[in-house]
């Protein structure tokens, strides 16, 4: 049965290495600019999703507040950019850096509440911090930044012509989410970390440390997304408070997981590919013609899922589920 | 040889209602040792005393040579400590064989390692054809198994069992108890909580009778029973006049 097991990894490590490799051959057919913005979103929300999974679907410490660190990774990135001249890959990785500090900063005292009170502390916390940046003038305050764009360079990461390279920065960032979790899914952090979502009591009796196990899961999930912001902020090429720590940040992370399946690890890529496409395309179809109709589109679907697959999408494809069920 | 656990003078006050009251027991190496008494006795609290769920108010607690009055359960965990739940508490949404790694990733963080020993456990505690069904999935018996299977994947010096017997049939209490035989034939040290006298009188080497947060009795499991004392203590003292 050790066998089944490695082999189920290989597996899946297989099957992601394919559809990395399909995904990757799409732009080659896919012109239209519109589409390709539409994938270069869905991987980023693919791999943002996957982050927060980290922590709230594996860990169960669910927060809906990741929008802090999508926020701090666009404006490290854009802010050492604008005035100390830091080239976006360094930005980046001190996105993430700061992202993962904060996360534990802030960790100490939260993840002392259980549960609600969690999940209500982590959404207030983001809430402030777009506050605090919308008041702070040194960032731009509420106007936010306008990344001087200087040509198309891979040093500077930005490219005024082509949605391309953006499309392949966000496929690896997709994958090595993937990657990230595939790896700590078999590893003492991952047993760790479901062990804790599932009973704390009983895990602290195993030997597990429950509150560091609730940190470890907060910095490497606070890292990645950071990244994912550091890499919207190059995106987009402009930002301010309300478009990268917004609440619906928070929401549109933790949908794509939700909806295919928590602590999973397909569940947030499965999710990510029928609900960002569809965000977009009921926006752009039916969005115009009065204000909420898409969004009634969009959470009808999400309610119908719900109720019928309520482990969320994953199922449908798990042979696991089914040899289990007796 | 010294006692592999020893509580010295434990008191536990929660507010104004003491639970255990100067108690002070003692187990020895490759004892099996029952701790019983009426309901509120407080059997419970000094279980998890020892397992390092609360801090006593007053007193110690000596394990292998070493004050743990003052660690945590993790890290009695790591010195050899393992313990049940009286209400189970399986990981629900984990299989049958990723519950038992958990426990066993405290000796090692080889997955492989960790994987082959919980799949040992398993099989030791008669679990090994459920290994990979989910948690929720196991009837009552088998979930009582899986509990004692986590916990000995720890590699504990001393089992606490928190009643892994009550409320099973006849039949199920019988594999429980050769479990614990089992167990102890290997080396570990247990320390069960319980009050169905029928079923831990016949297993147990020595029992500690506990009431009113004091220890009442202890002996040999023969010579407790007929202790008027214990008798009254369980069944009131009309009962203990004839005895």
């Amino acid at each position: 049965m050790d066998q089944d097991f490695s082999q189920r990894r290989r597996r899946d490590l297989l099957v992601a290495a394919v559809l990395a490799g399909i995904a990757a051959l799409v732009p080659l057919f896919v012109k239209d600019v519109y589409v390709q913005n539409i994938m270069v979103l869905t991987l980023m929300y693919a791999a943002l999703s996957q982050s927060w999974n980290i922590l709230s679907g594996y860990c169960g410490q669910i927060s809906l507040g990741h929008a802090l660190y999508f926020g701090l990774g666009a404006y490290t990135t854009a802010l050492l950019f604008m005035k100390f001249g830091v080239l976006p890959w360094f930005g980046m990785l001190g996105g993430g850096l700061i992202s993962a500090v904060i996360a534990m900063a802030l960790g100490y005292p939260c993840f002392r509440l259980r549960g609600h009170y969690f999940v209500i502390a982590t959404i207030v916390i983001a809430e402030t911090a777009l506050l605090l940046f919308q008041n702070w003038d040194w960032a731009g305050a509420a106007l936010g930044i306008d990344i001087p764009v200087h040509g198309d360079s891979w040093l500077k990461f930005q490219f005024a012509r082509s949605k391309l390279p953006y499309f392949y920065f966000a496929l690896a960032l997709a994958c090595i989410a993937w990657l990230v979790t595939w790896w700590l899914e078999d590893s003492k952090w991952g047993y760790w970390w479901r062990a804790v979502k599932d009973n704390p009591d009983a895990a602290e009796s195993l030997g597990v440390v429950v509150f560091n196990s609730k940190m470890g899961a907060a910095a490497v999930s606070a890292f990645l997304t950071a990244i994912g912001g550091s890499f919207y902020a190059q995106f987009v090429s402009y930002i301010d408070p309300e478009s990268v720590m917004g609440f619906q940040f928070s929401l549109l992370m933790a949908l794509p997981a939700v909806l295919g399946g928590v602590g999973t690890l397909w569940g947030p890529v499965l999710g990510a590919v029928i609900l960002i496409p569809l965000t977009e395309l009921t926006r752009s179809f039916i969005g115009g013609s009065g204000r909420g109709v898409d969004l009634i589109v969009y959470g009808t679907l999400i309610v119908a899922i719900s109720l019928a697959r309520p482990e969320g999408l994953v199922g449908l494809f798990s042979p696991r589920r089914k040899e289990i069920a007796r | 040889m010294t006692a592999l656990l020893e509580t010295k003078g434990i008191w536990m006050r929660f507010g104004g209602l003491v639970a255990n009251s100067d108690v002070s027991i003692s187990v020895g190496r490759g004892e099996i040792v029952g701790l019983i008494g009426p309901n509120g006795a407080g059997k419970s609290t000094l279980f998890n005393l020892i397992a390092g769920v609360y801090t006593p108010t007053q007193g110690s607690i000596i394990f292998d040579g070493e004050d743990v009055t003052r660690l945590t359960a993790a890290e009695r965990c790591v010195r050899g400590v393992g313990r049940t739940f009286q209400v189970v508490k399986s990981f629900e949404t984990m299989t049958v064989i990723d519950n038992v790694i958990v426990g066993a990733l405290i000796r090692t963080t080889v997955m492989r390692e960790a994987r082959r020993k919980a799949y040992e456990v398993l099989e030791f505690c008669g679990l090994a054809a459920r290994a990979n069904v989910l948690a929720s999935q196991l009837i009552p018996s088998e979930k009582r198994r899986l509990e004692v299977a986590r916990a000995l994947a720890t590699e504990p010096k001393l089992l606490l069992l928190d009643e892994v017997l009550t409320g099973l049939t006849p039949i199920e209490a019988q594999t429980g108890v050769e479990l614990v035989r089992k167990a102890r034939a290997t080396g570990v040290t247990v320390l069960m909580v319980e009050h169905v006298m029928e079923i831990v009188m016949p297993l147990v080497d020595r029992a500690i009778v506990l009431d009113l947060g004091k220890v009442l009795v202890e002996g040999k499991p023969a010579d407790v029973v007929r202790n008027p004392k214990v008798i009254s203590a369980y069944l009131g003292d009309r009962h203990a006049v004839g005895a």
